[in-house]
């Protein structure tokens, strides 16, 4: 997947709404291969919308999403878990961990999946993460902010043409939101990936091509 | 898949489902049960024509008037063409009796040397429920083969012989025995051996073919004319039937009463049958309906996780098949041990069954294993179709 374009895309619940000024809600936007974005938002402006509209996770949208120039509302489910397999990687705002398992089970389990990462770039991040003995520790007890670092491991245990991060720094502090960074950049750019970042306010310091106001 | 289970196996109920398991075994060993029964017993029927219900002797009525009248008791064409066109009636045969003397006596040794008078009568060989190569005859034979019902065998064995001592004979030792037998009539009088080929529950009277019985009235009988039938043979489909009472009822017809009621043993066993099965169906439907609810209970309580591992990327199929497995493999369970318990239970009564008649021979499981693997793979398609289904709910974020 080379291009995702947004063309007038907007929430069905800001359809009565006069006052949507963005850079990308009823807009013609196109995020490319390879470039990285940074989109900024105010809370309640529909940042986790845009990530499950592209995710396939929700379809109450008007306008069109286009993968490639094929627009999205016709693909079957294979194509979407294609697409979430293969071509789209996701760090969720929320995370959407298993508590149950331990963390190192998390990752296991979409790399088990994909079979993507070999066991020891998974231990080196957690390494560089420093959180390399909480490995066997339950995801539930964790700390969000471990939490967070354990979840881009995981969103990167698979080969994709995008990297979607919605706010991945939100509870890390400046070393580790740099780590993050760069683990993310060097994986893109290994991956010749895209990246597209969100954030309320405090942003993880990339190398930016655009930055569009949500 | 390790990980998936480890973590969709959280929430599922034991008790929910050890509840689903035993209300199911019993329903489907209760199906099992039933056909294999069914099946079993119909294999017993064919063995033993006293079970066979399809069978109605039928004569008219001996009064006062008819005794002296003679000839009123007989069947005319025209009433035995009547009866055949009832819809009830599957088939009908006449006796023809012997219109000639017989005497008859066993040529032995210390065997009580006694001789008798008797008579012969035949049926259409359809009608014959002792199945034998020997059944035939051909004019010339100086052999006549013979039918004798059952009950004269048992009146000897138990009344004649335990009170006079003298020793009990089997089937195959009076089947061996020669009976000699003297035939007169028209003139002449001649010597032939008798052979018993069999026993027959179903008709009450000294049998002989019914090629030997055309060729001896028509050489033996003072007069040629065919005596009209004066007891008649029908096979009918259902022998509880009402409009057969009735019938018989309205044109003073009698008919063997005791059959009639082996008739309507049979009848009432095959709706006991029935019934049993419809219980067993319906106990395992509603088990399955436990079943059903256990699985969506368990979707409901794990459908974040669910959500999350479609979210992942694993697809609607991968996420459905361990509830799909486990559905499955208590099915599979359920039908193994309802078939062990069909073994044991079928092997106490086979045990009845061959006490009361040596000659059983049971028929193959098969019917019932197949019955079983169908209900398996509808249950099963049914199990499967249905997680799927709420997997997808759950995709569709429906829930």
């Amino acid at each position: 997947m080379d291009k995702i374009q947004l063309i007038h895309t907007l929430p069905d619940v800001f359809v009565n709404r006069n006052d949507v000024v963005s850079d990308v809600w009823n807009q013609e936007v196109t995020f490319e291969k390879g470039k990285i974005y940074l989109v900024e938002a105010n809370s309640g402006t529909g940042k986790s919308s845009l990530c499950s509209f592209i995710y396939g996770y929700r379809h109450d949208y008007q306008g069109q999403i286009l993968f490639d120039g094929e627009d999205v509302s016709r693909y079957t489910v294979k194509q979407w878990t294609t697409v979430r397999k293969k071509h789209l990687a996701l760090l969720w705002q929320e995370l959407r961990m298993f508590p149950e398992l331990t963390a190192m089970e998390n990752v296991d389990i979409k790399n088990k999946l994909t079979g993507f990462q070999k066991k020891k770039k998974i231990k080196e991040w957690f390494e560089m993460l420093g959180i390399t003995e909480k490995m066997n520790t339950k995801m539930g007890l964790m700390s969000f902010g471990q939490q967070q670092r354990v979840a881009l491991i995981r969103s990167l245990c698979q080969p994709f043409d995008f990297l979607f991060v919605d706010e991945p720094i939100s509870h890390l502090d400046d070393t580790n939101a740099d780590i993050m960074g760069r683990i993310m950049t060097e994986e893109a750019a290994r991956q010749g990936a895209g990246i597209i970042a969100t954030s309320i306010g405090k942003h993880i310091e990339l190398d930016y091509h655009a930055v569009l106001n949500l | 898949m390790k990980l998936v289970w480890k973590l969709l196996r959280q929430h599922i109920s034991i008790p929910q489902f050890l509840g689903f398991f035993f209300a199911n075994l019993v329903g489907v060993a209760i199906i099992l049960l039933g056909v294999q029964f069914y099946n079993d017993y119909q294999a017993l029927d064919s063995e033993d024509s006293f079970m066979k219900a399809d069978y109605l002797i039928v004569n008219k009525k001996i009064g006062a008037i008819s005794s002296i009248a003679g000839k009123l008791n007989a069947f005319s064409e025209d009433e035995m063409e009547e009866l055949k066109d009832e819809p009830f009636v599957e088939n009908i045969g006449a006796f023809t009796p012997s219109s000639f003397n017989v005497r008859a006596w066993f040529d032995v040794d210390g065997f009580a040397n006694f001789s008798t008078e008797m008579f012969f009568e035949s049926v259409p060989d359809a009608f014959v429920d002792v199945k034998s190569d020997a059944w035939t005859y051909q004019e010339g034979d100086t052999d006549i083969p013979i039918i004798l019902p059952k009950n004269y065998l048992d009146l000897y064995n138990f009344g004649y012989a335990q009170g006079k001592g003298l020793p009990k004979l089997s089937e195959g030792i009076l089947g061996a025995m020669k009976l000699k037998i003297q035939i007169a009539g028209n003139g002449s009088v001649d010597d032939y051996d008798g052979r018993i080929v069999g026993f027959s529950s179903r008709l009450n009277t000294i049998l002989v073919p019914e090629a030997f019985m055309r060729w001896a009235n028509g050489r033996y009988a003072n007069d040629n004319t065919m005596k009209e039938p004066t007891r008649l043979i029908m096979e009918v489909n259902n022998p509880t039937d009402a409009r057969i009472a009735s019938y018989l009822q309205e044109r003073d017809y009698e008919t063997d009463e005791n059959k009639l009621d082996a008739s309507k043993t049979t009848f009432v066993l095959r709706i006991i049958v029935s019934i049993v099965m419809v219980i067993g169906l319906v106990i395992s439907a509603l088990s399955f309906y436990i079943l059903m609810l256990s699985v969506f209970l368990l979707v409901q309580k794990n459908s974040t996780k669910l959500e999350n591992l479609l979210l992942i990327g694993y697809s609607p199929s991968k996420v459905s098949f361990p509830y799909q497995a486990l559905t499955i493999g208590l099915n599979v369970l359920v039908l193994l041990l309802a078939v062990a318990i069909l073994l044991v239970v079928r092997s106490i009564y086979l045990g009845l069954f061959e006490n009361f008649f040596p000659d059983y021979e049971a028929p193959s499981i098969l019917p019932a294993l197949l019955v079983g693997l169908v209900l398996l793979v509808v249950v099963s398609a049914f199990n499967v179709v249905a997680v799927k289904n709420k997997v997808m709910s759950i995709w569709k974020r429906k829930s």
